[in-house]
């Protein structure tokens, strides 16, 4: 089985990995951007370290909302077990991600596991898109974006006079004076920064007397397994760059889309464990694609097809079912390689050699 | 390879080896002077002290919120790339690799990561795996989860409590148990806001004390090497002294770990009602021979705090310092960072004095551990520092001098004059962290011993002496040289496993299946999760 292109021409494993050590050697700017598991990720940073690479998440705008709550403010959160297990009033602030919907339903569906309580509140701020068949359990509280509705909310909950009061503001604080444990779900994906940062105050001011917390449901699972990772390795989330042969963070400087549009990059390395679309349009620079792929992808001077995470071999992914990492066991053996190898395979043809770590 | 480190000075105090001598290392382990006489290779350690590798039995160096910790403060980083001599926190180096790379440079062969979710527990291996050099090992968290509450409410069997603690430590590939504000963080979700030793959990009926109780009874049962760690209730609290003397008193004859003792050290004496207990606490674990503690020394400057006491957290966020912090929720304990700044003024001071008071009054060094709880009392790139406030009375008094009289008027500190010797030093850091966790294979010079080898230049600038140690050897290989990193390694994550019993198996099953809607299986990781060869290395438990 074919695994390696140099252009539209099919080529053994080790000469592709060989080009593309040789046009990551010879690039001024390297950028990555790393959709892998948590060994791909490491591999990848490890790589990125070695030719002094700037690495994101190919969704990076929505990581870096997510990244920027924790870097600038810091809040209140729960797990999405403890938030099953204990939450009895929930609030969906803005639309979440697909990948959430089944556990969303679960949520809605299943008794909090609390004395005198039979069924969860539900109440929802933005437009969301709700599992099937639950629409008629939620309550809608709005009094226009849900920056502006979670700012009203808040001063109506604190006792303040509001020019627009929250519709179904009584109903929400009626709920809200009888909760144990109100929890608010939100992403990066679809909310404002404004949002998320006042959903934290509303939050912050509810602890006062009470309980409430967020449940934070990344936009995407493998972005914030990455920024996770790279974080232990480096110090820093994704957005972070080696240029200078140390790890520097900068959300602006190493935005992999505004790299490639302003023309800063002039090679792009692009790792995805998972079966994907075209990234970004790399033109006129060296791209070398990393890719759950039966053929050259468009575009690439270097294609090297790696198996898919958890499915052609064990990985460990963030779950944002338990809200940590998980292992997952592969059902069958499979001959495409681990992106990580892949990678590894490649720093070990960088002259120079293979990195120390990572 | 068979290696010679000639005419240094030992000191390996639970060998009885202390003066002049060589020290030979075969491989991965030290032995005896071969008859012959002969090696392949001979390093001049004259003008050294010789000791084991250091042990640090409790800083918080990986895991879920260690990362938290990371990712709320990247200025932290900032702050170390543009003034690399700056402040301690920025010298702490966040990333797993620099903190191999720090601890080995001081001399660290082993450290303990003290807190683990259990329900996080592939987290927690994963960021440990790359810390590079040095070996770790952790420490599960129970007493705050359903499961271990809801059985001691239903009066369960010990054989039960036991199958359950066996099941975490063997399943979440710990070193021993730790309990954190026991009670506190279960009461915390239905907005308890302060608890006590004898506090009860609503809706468990269950109080602080019996929870250590039973987590104590079960650590000694199942004969778990490490005394159950523990955390006390009221961490930081004007009268903590109070509550550690009460769990001190509960220890009952079996043997009992509390952790940075300093934060109880607070009396309420004094206009400020904040003084030092230290002294009396000192008398009481002097007189408590079953019980070890940690000190978790105070340094002033910029750090962050990291626990898994989520009420105590949830209480300091007021104090952050930037003003930001994260308050998590979680299955079990959950936890709080809350950045710090430890100010030279009335309160700061005390704190200092009352860690340096505990370290000096307690009189056994195999009981009292050498912590700064890093990083929550200072980062563990204060040890030079701190090592030389031991050592030397002047370099304490000089420090002293420098802080507000009026904090020091409230403790003990300026009348003691004992100084540490590299014996109690070698004893403290190396032989009874061994002692207290299990580790035969480490903590002395002894042959058969794992060459874990730390040789350090004689220097009348004790903090310049230890903080950049002239060799380090980690298994044998030399990993340090003039006290710079120049060999990279992979440790291991040093683990007991006791049996499981498979009715505990699947009563855990039916318990996540209807609480949390999950199988066992999310939470199940084989060695292979890692990523690395051989990362875990097994310690026994106790016949
Ligand atoms: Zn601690």
């Amino acid at each position: 089985m074919s695994v390696a292109w140099i252009g539209d021409r099919e080529t053994p494993f080790e000469q592709a990995a060989e080009k593309a050590a040789a046009l990551l050697h010879a690039s001024r700017c390297p950028l990555f951007t790393i959709d892998a598991d948590t060994d791909g990720t490491r591999a990848a940073i490890g790589l990125a370290k070695l030719v002094g690479a700037a690495y994101d998440h190919p969704g990076g705008a929505s990581l870096a909302r997510e990244t920027t709550l924790f870097t600038d403010q810091g809040g209140m959160f729960v797990t999405p077990g403890e938030a099953r297990r204990r939450a009895d009033v929930l609030v969906v602030v803005g639309a979440l991600p697909d990948i959430h919907l089944s556990f969303l339903a679960e949520l809605f569906t299943s008794p909090p596991d609390l004395p005198a309580v039979g069924q969860r509140r539900v109440f929802v701020i933005g437009n969301v898109s709700l599992p099937p068949g639950t629409d008629g359990l939620v309550e809608m509280l709005s009094c226009g974006g849900e920056a502006a509705t979670l700012a009203a909310l808040r001063a109506q909950c604190a006792g303040r006079k509001v020019a627009t009061p929250v519709q179904n503001f009584d109903r929400f604080a009626e709920a809200l004076a009888a909760a144990r444990f109100p929890v608010f779900l939100f992403s990066g994906r679809a909310s404002e920064s404004p949002a998320i940062e006042m959903l934290q105050g509303l939050v912050s001011d509810l602890n006062r007397k009470s309980r409430a917390a967020a449940l934070f449901l990344p936009a995407s699972e493998s972005g914030w397994g990455s920024t996770l990772a790279s974080t232990w390795l480096t110090g820093f989330p994704m957005r972070t760059g080696f240029a200078r042969g140390f790890p520097e963070y900068d959300p602006w400087r190493f935005d992999a889309a505004r790299m490639i549009a302003d023309g800063e990059a002039d090679l792009h390395l692009h790792v995805s464990t998972w079966p994907d679309t075209a990234p970004a349009n790399n033109d006129g620079i060296d791209f070398v694609a990393l890719q759950h792929t039966d053929g050259p992808v468009a575009g690439a001077q270097v294609t090297i097809a790696v198996g898919e995470a958890g499915i052609d071999h064990d990985a460990v992914l963030y779950s944002s079912r338990t809200g940590t990492f998980a292992f997952k066991r592969a059902p069958a053996a499979s001959s495409s390689p681990p992106a990580a190898a892949v990678l590894r395979a490649i720093a070990e043809r960088v002259p120079g050699g293979a990195p120390d770590l990572c | 390879m068979l290696t010679r480190i000639s005419g240094g000075e030992i000191v390996d105090p639970p060998n009885g080896r202390v003066g002049p001598g060589d020290l030979w290392i075969k491989d991965e382990n030290i032995i005896e002077a071969p008859a012959d006489g002969r090696a392949d290779r001979t390093i001049d350690a004259s003008g050294c002290v010789v000791m084991a590798g250091a042990i640090d039995i409790h800083s918080h160096i990986g895991g879920g919120n260690v990362n938290t910790a990371r990712l709320l403060l990247p200025e932290q980083h900032a702050a170390h790339l543009r003034r690399p001599d700056g402040t301690p926190l920025s010298n702490a180096g966040w990333s797993t690799v620099e903190t191999g790379r720090r601890y080995a440079t001081m001399g660290f062969t082993t450290v303990i990561e003290p807190a683990m979710p259990p329900n996080a527990a592939l987290h927690t291996h994963l960021e440990l795996a790359d810390i590079p050099i040095i070996d770790k090992g952790t420490l599960a968290i129970l007493g705050n989860d359903d499961f271990l509450l809801s059985m001691i409410r239903d009066k369960a069997s010990p054989d039960m409590i036991d199958d359950y603690v066996a099941w975490t430590v063997g399943s979440t590939r710990a070193l021993g148990v730790k309990v954190i504000n026991a009670g506190a963080a279960a009461a915390f979700k239905e907005n308890v806001r302060t608890f006590s030793l004898d506090d009860v959990v609503p809706s468990y009926g269950v109080s602080s004390r019996r929870i250590v109780k039973t987590l104590q009874g079960a650590v000694e049962r199942l004969g778990i090497p490490h005394p159950l760690h523990v955390h006390c209730n009221n961490l930081g609290v004007p009268g903590a002294a109070d509550t550690a003397a009460r769990t001190i008193a509960a220890a009952e004859g079996i043997p009992l770990h509390l952790a940075h003792l300093q934060f109880y050290g607070y009396g309420t004496e004094g206009k400020r009602k904040f003084s030092s207990a230290a002294a009396s606490l000192a008398e009481l674990v002097n007189a408590s021979r079953e019980v070890t503690i940690d000190v978790g020394q105070v340094m002033f400057g910029q750090t962050v705090t990291i626990s898994a006491d989520v009420m105590r957290q949830f209480a300091a966020r007021g104090s952050a310092h930037p003003r930001k912090s994260v308050i998590h929720e979680a299955d079990g304990n959950g936890g709080g960072i809350v950045p710090f700044r430890y100010r030279q003024d009335y309160y700061g001071a005390l704190q200092w004095a009352v860690g340096l008071e505990l370290f000096l009054l307690i009189e056994d060094p195999w009981r009292v551990f050498f912590t700064t709880d890093h990083p929550n009392g200072a980062p563990f790139t204060a040890y030079p520092k701190l090592f030389e406030l031991l050592m030397s009375r002047d370099a304490r008094n000089e420090a002293a001098s420098l802080l507000p009289h009026s904090a020091m008027a409230l403790s003990t500190l300026s009348t003691i004059g004992r100084e540490y010797t590299f014996e109690e030093i070698a004893i403290m850091t190396r032989a009874a962290p061994a002692k207290l966790l299990g580790l035969e294979d480490r903590g002395h010079l002894g042959a058969g011993a794992i060459a874990d080898v730390a040789v350090y230049r004689r220097d009348a600038d004790i903090a310049k002496m230890l903080g950049r140690a002239a060799l380090v050897f980690k298994n044998g290989d030399q990993v340090v040289t003039d006290g710079e990193v120049t060999h990279y390694r992979w440790g291991k994550a040093l683990r007991l496993d006791p049996p499981k019993n498979p009715a505990m198996i699947r009563r855990l099953e039916e318990f996540y299946q209807q609480r949390y809607g999950l199988s066992l299986d999310w939470l199940a990781f084989p060695d292979s999760a890692i990523a690395r060869d051989e990362p875990f290395g097994e310690v026994p438990c106790r016949a």
